[in-house]
């Protein structure tokens, strides 16, 4: 019987796997179909034949690898400021108490009520009198107005998850507060810090609306902005270069999330407190 | 090491944001050319390139007003286009469909164009199109694309059965039904529809049994929802229930979900917009042989309600005149004929249309879909405040559950007004 057990987790694992795998396998099968086998009523994962075009056609068509550069950017810089602030904020929420933590969660729970679609326009006039509509500096601005309080909320739940005793032990041993954070604090903040930093590249990477409303030129417009173009009117879809700038449009996130996932394995508290 | 390099890519990144943020367009310098912003939604590449070689001819015959074209995507587009027209960053020239821009015009966002369409372009669209585009006496826009219903049919299929191809200048409903039915063989059925989302294609028919949805205009519009509206959800009905000569899985998909069905020769006939002429050009089997059968006509006649495309001017413009001159301009017979065979719909004015049907002839049913535009008029609903959320909210769902049964008649015609009263409360 115990014999029979691994082998069947690792048959549970395989299909887990495999359902959580399978819409981008199926993403990447439509990349590769003709525009006919696409529209016909045969169902396999595999192409009758490889149609290569579709990413020629989504590479040249609307200026995909300019809108993927202008993403990138908005991303990356989007994903450290929000790091910047949310670090040393976070702190201050998960372990001082009073009045500015108060006002901080309520801050926090308070901007996450408002949708969009209520706040674009006013978003829109204060970049426009700063001068930073239609830029990418301004969505930005606003993509980590947006992603910092879930960011802030996210990351005080690991600095709660530390033990207090840890930074107490470090105080006992003549360390200052700063020498705390930095030798003790931060590194064991490492996972939350890589799992926030996920959440802020992928939630800029991805986002739509506001890049839609406030990007006026094309040579501004973002990823999820060209691949919507794929979209026509009338129900016009070009699905197959659809498919493969999606495809394409996945390749950062994944390469981030290859990056940060040695960061994400928890586990280097352990043993660190007694009991 | 690595978080050198980390650190690097970062501080590349911030210099290439703030390099872009300090560049930008700064709109007409004095004293040099007039420059005009077009946003346009063009999506098809032919389409596209049509759209850019109309522009471009005219920046080469007007040094003193160059055109601008900013390519935008249709979804999403009223959010973008509202958000911009309340903080004045509108684009001079708007394309956008009649549906979405009058609603614009009625809120004092769009310029008067009236005085700028002459007597010529005025007797050359019909005027059921050019009822669609004005507002309060005002037009407001220029149509530029329609499209139609039309019925794709498999030769082979209707041949098989004993049917003669119709080839009249229209057919009647009863006579769809009854060809659906006879094609009802060996495995297949007459009809597929994909009425998934089912509102638009039963309001654009209606005119044809003599519906119309809506009396009045504005706030004080009222649902009528009688024989007229209800004679095409009963007939989809009856021919998916009694004849059992629909194939019932295609109400429940969209229009290109269905023409897989087609096809695989699974339904002899499908009820489609009629741009969907250039997808199956390109994507049936080989050796499919298909056909466009003649508008189809009701108790009141082969009359579908239009929902142009249409360009219109942005009221705060600098330069409507300008703008005015260049939509002309677009609206040629020789650019609208170029832009609807590359977008394969239907051009709004006579001259376009005939232009386009000596070229193409019975190409790809170019002919019979040509034709159906003949037959486009007004439609009610255009002019009627939250007709969207009326349409997605109270009319998609009430014909859905008609469709399945969960409603008669009756039922769906108390849910359609009452959802209205509730909604223009």
């Amino acid at each position: 019987m115990r014999a029979l057990a691994r082998p069947a987790q690792y048959a549970a694992l395989l299909l887990y796997i495999l359902f959580l795998g399978f819409p981008l396998l199926w993403l990447i099968s439509a990349s590769v179909k003709s525009s006919r086998e696409l529209n016909s009523l045969t169902v396999s994962l595999l192409p009758q034949q490889w149609h290569w075009e579709n990413y020629v056609e989504a590479l040249s068509r609307q200026g995909l690898v300019h809108s993927a550069w202008n993403s990138l950017v908005v991303a990356l810089v989007a994903t450290a400021v929000v790091v910047v602030i949310a670090l040393p904020a976070s702190y201050v929420l998960a372990r001082l108490r009073g009045k500015v933590r108060a006002a901080g969660v309520g801050w926090i729970l308070v901007s996450q009520v408002f949708p969009v679609v209520l706040v674009i326009l006013p978003l829109f006039l204060i970049l426009r009198t700063i001068g930073l509509a239609d830029s990418l500096a301004g969505l930005t601005l606003v993509h980590v107005t947006y992603m910092l309080p879930f960011a802030l909320w996210m990351l005080q739940g690991y600095v709660s998850a530390i033990p207090v005793e840890l930074e107490e032990a470090g105080a006992v041993d003549g360390a200052s507060r700063v020498t705390v954070l930095r030798t003790i604090v931060f590194p064991l903040l490492a996972p939350g810090i890589a799992a926030t930093a996920m959440f802020s590249f992928v939630s800029s990477w991805n986002e739509f609306f506001f890049a839609l409303v406030l990007l006026q030129s094309p040579e501004n417009y973002t990823l999820p902005i060209t691949l919507k173009m794929f979209i026509g009117g009338e129900g016009k879809v070009a699905l197959g270069p659809l498919a493969a700038g999606a495809v394409l449009a996945a390749v950062p996130s994944i390469v981030f999330f290859t990056l940060l996932r040695r960061r994400l394995t928890s586990g280097l508290m352990a043993g660190a407190v007694k009991g | 090491m690595k978080s050198r390099r980390v650190v690097t890519a970062a501080l590349l990144a911030v210099s290439s944001l703030l390099l872009t943020a300090c560049g930008g367009d700064s709109g007409d310098s004095a004293g040099g050319p007039v420059t005009l912003t077009f946003q346009s939604l063009s999506d098809q590449p032919a389409a596209i390139a049509a759209t850019t070689k109309i522009v471009d001819d005219w920046n080469k015959s007007h040094p003193d007003v160059q055109v601008k074209v900013v390519q935008a995507g249709w979804d999403g587009v009223y959010d973008k286009l509202i958000t911009q027209f309340n903080a004045n960053s509108a684009p001079d020239i708007i394309h956008y469909e009649a549906a979405g821009v009058v609603p614009f015009a009625a809120d004092g966002y769009l310029a008067d164009l009236t005085p700028y369409v002459s007597e010529q372009k005025r007797a050359d669209i019909p005027k059921g199109v050019m009822d669609s585009v004005t507002v309060g006496g005002q037009v407001i826009a220029y149509p530029t694309e329609l499209q139609s219903y039309v019925v794709f049919a498999n030769r082979a299929l209707l041949q098989k059965a004993g049917v003669t191809i119709p080839s009249g200048e229209t057919m009647t409903w009863d006579q769809l039904r009854e060809i659906a039915k006879v094609t009802t063989r060996d495995g297949a059925y007459g009809l597929g529809w994909g009425l998934s989302s089912p509102t638009a294609a039963f309001v654009a028919l209606a005119p044809g049994f003599g519906g119309k949805y809506f009396e009045g205009t504005g706030r004080d519009a009222k649902a009528v929802v009688g024989t007229g509206e209800l004679a095409l959800p009963k007939l989809v009905d009856a021919m998916a229930q009694q004849d059992k000569s629909v194939l019932p899985v295609t109400l429940t998909q969209s229009g290109s979900k269905v023409l897989a069905s087609f096809y695989a020769g699974q339904v002899a006939m499908t009820v489609q917009g009629s741009f969907q002429a250039a997808n199956i050009a390109k994507d049936a089997p080989a050796g499919f042989d298909w056909v466009v059968l003649p508008p189809l006509a009701g108790p009141a006649g082969p009359a579908q309600a239009a929902n142009p495309q249409t360009l219109s001017v942005n009221k705060d413009s600098a330069h409507v005149k300008e703008a005015a001159e260049f939509i002309d301009f677009f609206t040629s017979t020789e650019n609208l004929a170029a832009l609807n065979e590359a977008d394969a719909l239907i051009p709004p004015t006579t001259s376009a249309r005939e232009a386009l049907t000596a070229k193409l002839g019975s190409k790809n049913g170019w002919n019979a879909i040509l034709s159906s535009g003949k037959h486009l008029t007004s439609a009610p609903y255009l002019f009627v405040d939250k007709y969207a959320q009326w349409k997605d909210t109270v009319a998609t769902p009430a014909f859905q559950r008609f469709l399945g049964r969960e409603l008669d008649a009756d039922g769906l015609a108390r849910a359609l007004q009452d959802g209205w009263q509730t909604i223009s409360r």
